[in-house]
C-alpha cells in the first residue's frame, strides 16, 4: 500500500512518514501544495493524508484538481483548522476522512486502514481469501488461524492483492504501490516476491494471468 | 406628563410652530382688513352725508314769506321713503318764539322731529353727532348753521340744515363684510393646518423608512440600512452602515486572530504529542497529558472565543437546510465506516436562523457528529418553526445519557463516557452558541431510544427565500 503525505511542516512531515512506515506502508511526502498535486497527479496512490494550510497551492484546491482530473484516491484531510464549516468545505471538496490536529498516530492508522478497505469495498477490517486472513489492523497474514512470517515486501504485494481479491493486478500496479517514488524499481523484484509468497500460501490461491498479471482468489 | 414633553417629537415642535404662525397671522389678518373696511365704510358713509347736506344747503331758498323752501327737491329716493334712514331736517333758528325746529323735513322722517343739541356753531361749520331717530334707531347726523340774506327787505335768517343716517346703513356692510372675512380666513387657516399636517407627515417619511430599515436590521432581514434617503439623512445612514461594517470587520479580524492563535498551536502540539508517543517513560506520560491538556484548552478557548464573536454580526440570516445537507454529506463521509442510516425529515426553505452560518454549522455540527458517534443505527433530524423560534430535533437511537447526568454532560468538559472518542466538550459549546444567540440546547429521551437533543434558535422572520407555507 503506498501512501501520499502532504503537510508543510518538516518535523510533523517526518513523525508522519515514519510513523505510516513502520506501520508497513510506503510512503512519499510532498511538502507544497504544487508537489503535492503533481505527485498524486502522475502516481497511484491508495490513499493520500494531506494537509490544507499549504505553500503555493492551498490543500482544498490541490484536492479539487485530483478529483476534477479523475484521481478518486481516498483523501484523508489532516489539518489544524476543525471548525466543521471548514469539515463540510473539505469533504465538498472531494474528501474521504478528516482527522484534526494534534492527533493520536493510531488513530490516524485507524482511519487510513478504514479508508483503504472501504475504497476496496470491504466492511471489515479483517479481509479473508479462502483459508487465508490479513489482519490490517496489526499486518499479520493467517492460514486457517496459523500467522505467517512475512517480510515487510512480501506483506505489501499480499496486502495489495487481498484488497483486490478476484481482480487481476498487472506487475507494474504492484509495483507502483509497493514502492515509494525515489525507490529503484525492477519489476522482476515482484517476480521474486510472488515466488516466495506461493510458497508460503496454499497452492493456486495466486494465479498468473498471463500477459496481464496476477489474480489473488479462492480456490473453489 | 411631563412638561417639556413636546421637545421629545420632531412633529410636535413642527406642528407647535407652524400652528401658532398660521393662528397669529390670521388673527392679525383678519382684525387689521376689518379695520381697513370699516374706516373705508365710515368714510364713505360721511362723504355721502357730506353730499347730501351740500345739496340741501345748495338747494335751499327763503319764500316771500320768510319760510325755507327747497327749490329742486334732493333726488336720492330713500329721502321719499317713511323711515327709510335717510333724513335730512332745515330748523328755523330765529330768535324767540318764532325758533322751530323741524320747520322743514325729507318726507322719510314721517311725523318725526330730530332734535339737535343746542350749540353755537359758526357760519356754514359742519358738525356732526349722534342722535336718537325714529323707531328706536341710532343716527348719524351732520348739521351746518348757515345765515340766508337774500332778500334784502328782510333781517337776515338763521337755518340749521341736517343729514341724517340710520348708523345701520355703516355698520350693516361692514358687519356683513366682517363675517365674510372671518369665513375665508378660517377656510384659509384651516387648509394650512392640513397642509401644514401632510407637509410634517410627508417630510417626516423618511425617518419612518429609517426605522422600518433599523427593525429589518435588527430581525436580521438586511445585512445594512436600505433605502434611499434624502440628503439630509443619507449622510446619517451612511455613517451607519459604515460603522455595521467596521464592526463587522473587527468582529471578523478577532475570531481570525483567535482561530490563528490556537491553529497555529496545533502544529506543535501535534508534533510534541507524537514525539512522546514514541516513547514509553516518565517524560514522555507528562508530555502526553500536557498535550492532551493544551488540546482540550486550545480547543475549549476557539469555540469560547468564537461564542464572543457569535451574535454580534447584526442582519446575518442562514438557511437551515442546506447547512443540514452539507453537514450530512460530511457525516456520511466521516462515518462511513458506521453503517448508519442518517434520515433528514424535509426542511422548509422557510427555516431561516437569525445569525451567522458558521455558528450554526458549529453547533448542528457538533449535535450531529455527538449522535453519530452514539448511535446504534439510526439518526433522525427535524426541525421545524413555531412562535418561539426555530427548534431543530436530532434523535438517535444509541444509549442515550441518564436523566440525571444531563445537566453534567452540559457543562464544561465532562464526559458521559471516555470510551467514545471526542473532546466531551461538544454539548456544552452548542449550548454557550445557543444561548448568546438567545436561544437553548435541552437533552431528552428520544422515541428512537437513545438522547434527544432539541436546539431551539432565533428565527429570521419573514422570508427572502422559497415560497410562503409548507
Amino acid at each position: 500500500m503506498r501512501l501520499l503525505v502532504v503537510e508543510d511542516d518538516a518535523i510533523l512531515r517526518r513523525q508522519v512518514v515514519a510513523g505510516l512506515r513502520a506501520a508497513g506502508y510506503v510512503v512519499d511526502a510532498a511538502a507544497d501544495g504544487v508537489d503535492a498535486h503533481h505527485l498524486g497527479d502522475s502516481s497511484p496512490y491508495d490513499a493520500v493524508v494531506l494537509d490544507l494550510g499549504l505553500p503555493q497551492i492551498d490543500g482544498l484546491t490541490v484536492l479539487r484538481k485530483w478529483r476534477a482530473a479523475g484521481r478518486d484516491m481516498p483523501v484523508l484531510i489532516l489539518t489544524a483548522r476543525d471548525g466543521w464549516h471548514e469539515k463540510v468545505a473539505g469533504i465538498d471538496a472531494g474528501a474521504d476522512d478528516y482527522l484534526s490536529k494534534p492527533f493520536h498516530m493510531e488513530e490516524l492508522l485507524a482511519r487510513l486502514r478504514a479508508l483503504i478497505r472501504r475504497a476496496g469495498g470491504h466492511a471489515s477490517a479483517e479481509l479473508a481469501c479462502g483459508p487465508l486472513t490479513l489482519d490490517t489492523r496489526h499486518g499479520r497474514a493467517a492460514i486457517d488461524g496459523r500467522a505467517l512470517t512475512l517480510t515487510s515486501h512480501e506483506y505489501r504485494v499480499l496486502a495489495y492483492l487481498m484488497h483486490h481479491r478476484d481482480e487481476v493486478v498487472s506487475r507494474s500496479d504492484l509495483v507502483e504501490h509497493i514502492y515509494a517514488q525515489d525507490f529503484d524499481r525492477d519489476s522482476n523484484t515482484v517476480e521474486v516476491f510472488i515466488a516466495r509468497l506461493r510458497k508460503k500460501l496454499p497452492p493456486g490461491l495466486i494465479e498468473t494471468v498471463r500477459g496481464l498479471g496476477y489474480r489473488l482468489s479462492a480456490p473453489r | 406628563m411631563r412638561p417639556v414633553a413636546w421637545r421629545g417629537s420632531l412633529r410636535i415642535r413642527l406642528l407647535v410652530g407652524t400652528l401658532f404662525w398660521i393662528v397669529a397671522s390670521v388673527v392679525v389678518a383678519g382684525w387689521s382688513l376689518g379695520g381697513l373696511f370699516r374706516q373705508h365704510v365710515a368714510a364713505q358713509f360721511h362723504a355721502e352725508l357730506k353730499t347730501h347736506l351740500d345739496q340741501l344747503t345748495a338747494h335751499l331758498t327763503i319764500d316771500e314769506q320768510g319760510r325755507p323752501a327747497l327749490s329742486v327737491p334732493l333726488s336720492d329716493p330713500r329721502l321719499e321713503r317713511p323711515y327709510s334712514g335717510l333724513y335730512w331736517q332745515i330748523d328755523d333758528l330765529a330768535t324767540g318764539a318764532a325758533a322751530t325746529p323741524g320747520r322743514l323735513r325729507s318726507r322719510s322722517l314721517w311725523d318725526y322731529v330730530l332734535a339737535a343739541p343746542v350749540d353755537a356753531p359758526a357760519d356754514g361749520e359742519v358738525h356732526r353727532h349722534r342722535l336718537d331717530g325714529p323707531a328706536g334707531t341710532r343716527l348719524e347726523v351732520i348739521e351746518r348753521s348757515i345765515q340766508v340774506d337774500e332778500r334784502p327787505e328782510t333781517a337776515a335768517r338763521e337755518f340749521r340744515l341736517i343729514v341724517a343716517a340710520d348708523e345701520h346703513l355703516m355698520i350693516d356692510p361692514a358687519t356683513r363684510f366682517d363675517s365674510a372675512l372671518w369665513l375665508a380666513l378660517g377656510l384659509l387657516a384651516g387648509g394650512l393646518v392640513i397642509a401644514a399636517l401632510v407637509q410634517v407627515r410627508v417630510g417626516l417619511a423618511p425617518l419612518h423608512e429609517l426605522r422600518a430599515a433599523l427593525g429589518d436590521l435588527r430581525s436580521g432581514q438586511a445585512p445594512r440600512l436600505e433605502g434611499d434617503f434624502p440628503a439630509e439623512i443619507a449622510p446619517l445612514v451612511d455613517d451607519f452602515n459604515g460603522v455595521l461594517a467596521q464592526n463587522a470587520e473587527v468582529v471578523e479580524r478577532a475570531r481570525t486572530q483567535a482561530g490563528n492563535l490556537a491553529h497555529a498551536l496545533k502544529t506543535p502540539l501535534a508534533i510534541l504529542g507524537n514525539a512522546a508517543a514514541g516513547r514509553d517513560d516518565e517524560l514522555a506520560r507528562l508530555v502526553a497529558t500536557q498535550v492532551d491538556a493544551a488540546r482540550k484548552q486550545v480547543h475549549y478557548h476557539l469555540a469560547r472565543a468564537q461564542a464572543a464573536a457569535a451574535g454580534r454580526l447584526a442582519g446575518a440570516r442562514t438557511a437551515v437546510g442546506p447547512v443540514l445537507e452539507g453537514l450530512l454529506r460530511a457525516m456520511r463521509r466521516i462515518h462511513a465506516g458506521r453503517d448508519l442510516e442518517l434520515v433528514l425529515h424535509p426542511i422548509s426553505p422557510d427555516l431561516v436562523f437569525r445569525g451567522e452560518e458558521q455558528d450554526l454549522q458549529e453547533m448542528l455540527g457538533n449535535l450531529l457528529d455527538n449522535a453519530c458517534k452514539w448511535a446504534a443505527g439510526r439518526v433522525e433530524i427535524a426541525a421545524r418553526l413555531d412562535t418561539g423560534g426555530l427548534t431543530i430535533a436530532i434523535d438517535d437511537d444509541g444509549q442515550g445519557i441518564a436523566a440525571g447526568q444531563r445537566d453534567a454532560v452540559l457543562r464544561r468538559g465532562v464526559r458521559a463516557d471516555q470510551q467514545v472518542p471526542g473532546s466531551g466538550l461538544g454539548l456544552s459549546i452548542v449550548g454557550d452558541l445557543a444561548q448568546v444567540y438567545g436561544g437553548g440546547l435541552r437533552l431528552a429521551d428520544s422515541p428512537l431510544g437513545g438522547l434527544r437533543a432539541l436546539l431551539s434558535l432565533p428565527a429570521a422572520n419573514g422570508t427572502t427565500s422559497g415560497s410562503p407555507g409548507k
